[in-house]
């Protein structure tokens, strides 16, 4: 099994979080059919998914030409209507046939891409992971394309309560030692969490690459690039199941809430700035970031593992509670001196 | 928030004086980024100080980006990559400063086509999701990429966007300013074509002097009164052309007084520039810190 994809996150572009009924709206601008929907924990709305039919060289480390036919699939969900993510993903396999078939062969294969000759999966997925060339597919730009739909929805009043980058996670599934792909030198084939950072881009301070080999043979590996990219690289035994694609979603979820967050307290000039000004550049995080923290809520039990070992290491949770605090301090801080300046304390 | 810089005739400063606006607002805390449109030069990478796309970028940059051969154009943190030494330190509270510059051999546009425009659209509504102030620097004169910047920006309501026009204080630039703005195939004529209300454009608009030699400067100290006394006069027959022409004091948002630093090397005028080595001057900082604050401030944008 090789399946990779990438999914970006930004905030939506609206003055205020959306109600359910509006993501109704929102969404299915992309298509007739329904939006999903599920309330609990956390509103979260889904558009139906998406195709895009490609024909076009794939990525690969060694710079051989491979090239692939078949369709991405993607789609867009709005998460407690606040963030906004794109998501895409392909299953890469070998073709049976040594030509182009007709499309209703690759339609009848939803998120399937097919490549002719042999398939060498760690030279394609270091390829795909490494960074996104002008001439081979470019999942995070198909992503962004039905990112783009949704924020040009008429209605979305365009006011966003502060500036965001968008991130964009870009990850790579592929079978253990004990799937069918055989993938002999995977990505932790060394315990290689320690390696640290791969690729073009070295790890942000504060937060490096992380990640470990989990209990059933299992791995996971997080790595911080520049210019708001983050590769996954997952080992998993089995073939694709749907759950991955969830929870890359979920972690690019989390990813992109501490990452605003670092971005919103470094700009407030905690210590050096006047309290009150400190407090109003806090402000947004605390009406619109802070309850978004979830975890893992709507993910298939199989995957708690994986939350687990990132959650040992960076940290995700650890981090953003610590930042919470601060935030919170901050402000209970700035309560007592208006306090006492008005003579109530 | 976009803004839009042009001019009608080349050499009046809209670059280096653009650029020295997106730093100081950097230097204020605001998140900005300059986008360099003029296709048929794109010299801001020689401004910021960053000699590797000097002449604009080989790895894809505006121009390859609106003709459709790549998804991302390339994006480069000032902050980071800057030459020069006082540059690469971003002081504490400095918003982001990115510079996404053109491609090197780029030349203009001779068409805009709807794929292209798309493209453009999309591009403003992403940058505008991330950055505070997004400076589009287009060519000097009438453009494509002028045409396609009004017809993005009629599509895209939500955003708000100002144009500053940049002339120098000679009767020339006066009256091609003017031109520019009102003529045939001026801004707001090309505006109406694309769906935008000319009144309301129009209020979107605001003229920036640059290169201004103030009669009561102390560089004219060593000058005969005979000289003065016609310096006066010309500048008293400008402001009444400038009125004449509705290119006068309350369509101005600023006017940059004229500093060698940038009449002879094109360059962002740091603290350092003025206090330390002092070559620049002090007037000249204080006006683009003036233009940083007018750009977005509201009170300075009230309908005319």
């Amino acid at each position: 099994m090789l399946v990779m994809g990438e999914v970006r996150t930004g905030l939506l572009q609206n003055s205020g979080e959306i109600p359910e009924s509006l993501c109704q709206s929102v969404l299915g601008l992309l298509s007739g059919e329904r939006v999903r929907v599920s309330r609990r924990p956390i509103v979260y709305a889904v558009s139906p998914d998406q195709l895009t039919g490609v024909d076009c060289r794939l990525a690969s480390a060694s710079q051989a030409r491979v090239r692939g036919v078949g369709t991405v699939l993607s789609r867009a969900s709005v998460t407690g209507g606040r963030v906004l993510q794109g998501s895409s993903h392909i299953q890469v396999v070998r073709s049976e046939s040594d030509h182009r078939l007709s499309w209703s062969h690759y339609l009848a294969r939803p998120g399937v891409v097919e490549v002719f000759g042999k398939i060498r999966v760690p030279d394609l997925s270091e390829g795909f992971a490494e960074s996104a060339r002008n001439d081979c597919l470019d999942l995070g730009s198909v992503s962004e394309r039905f990112m783009d739909a949704v924020q040009a929805s008429p209605f979305l009043d365009r006011k966003a309560p502060f500036r965001s980058a968008r991130t964009r996670l870009r990850w790579v599934a592929e079978s253990g030692p004990t799937g069918s792909g055989g993938a002999e030198s995977g990505p932790t084939g060394s315990g290689g969490a320690e390696s640290g950072p791969t690729g073009s881009g070295g790890a942000e301070s504060g937060r490096a690459g992380g990640g470990a080999r989990t209990p059933e043979g299992t791995g996971i590996r997080f790595t911080l690039g520049r210019d708001q990219v983050r590769t996954l690289r997952l080992v998993l035994p089995g073939g694709f199941s749907p759950g991955i694609v969830d929870f890359c979603e979920d972690l690019a979820l989390h990813d992109w809430l501490l990452t605003t967050l670092l971005v919103i307290v470094e700009k407030a000039r905690v210590g050096t700035a006047s309290r009150a000004e400190v407090t109003a550049k806090l402000a947004p995080a605390v009406d619109h970031l802070l309850h978004l923290w979830m975890p893992a809520a709507r993910l298939d039990d199989a995957f708690a593992p994986f939350w687990e070992t990132l959650e040992r290491r960076p940290g995700f949770s650890r981090q953003w509670h610590s930042l919470v605090e601060r935030v919170r301090d901050q402000v209970a801080i700035n309560t007592l001196a208006l306090l006492r300046e008005t003579g109530g304390w | 928030m976009l803004v839009f810089a042009i001019s009608d005739k080349g050499g009046t400063g809209r670059s280096v004086t653009s650029s020295n606006i997106v730093y100081r607002r950097a230097l204020q805390g605001s998140d900005v980024c300059y986008l360099d449109f003029d296709f048929g030069s794109p010299t801001a990478g020689a401004i910021f100080s960053v000699s590797s796309v000097a002449r604009g970028t080989t790895q894809g940059g505006m121009h390859g980006y609106l003709e459709g051969r790549l998804a991302d154009p390339h994006r480069i943190d000032i902050w980071a990559e800057s030459d020069r030494e006082g540059l690469r330190a971003k002081p504490p509270g400095a918003g982001q400063m990115v510079l996404f510059p053109g491609d090197e051999g780029g030349g203009e546009f001779s068409t805009v086509s709807e794929e292209m425009l798309q493209r453009c659209v999309r591009l403003f509504a992403r940058l505008e999701e991330e950055f505070d102030l997004c400076l589009v620097d287009l060519s000097a004169g009438r453009s494509f990429a002028a045409q396609m910047a009004l017809a993005a920006t009629a599509r895209l309501p939500g955003v708000p966007f100002r144009w500053l026009v940049f002339h120098r204080w000679t009767r020339q630039h006066i009256i091609a300013a003017d031109g520019l703005v009102r003529g045939r195939q001026g801004l707001l004529a090309v505006g109406v074509e694309h769906g935008h209300d000319k009144e309301t454009l129009g209020d979107r608009i605001r003229f920036v002097r640059t290169a201004v030699l103030e009669p009561d400067a102390a560089e004219l100290e060593g000058l005969r009164e005979t000289q003065k006394a016609w310096l006066n006069e010309c500048d008293r027959e400008l402001r009444e052309l400038a009125g004449r022409h509705r290119v006068g004091r309350t369509s101005m948002l600023g006017k940059i007084p004229l500093d060698p630093v940038l009449q002879w090397r094109e360059q962002l005028i740091s603290d350092e520039d003025v206090l330390s080595s002092q070559i620049a001057n002090a007037e000249t900082v204080a006006a683009f810190d003036d233009l940083a604050k007018k750009i977005v401030d509201d009170s300075a944008w009230e309908a005319l």
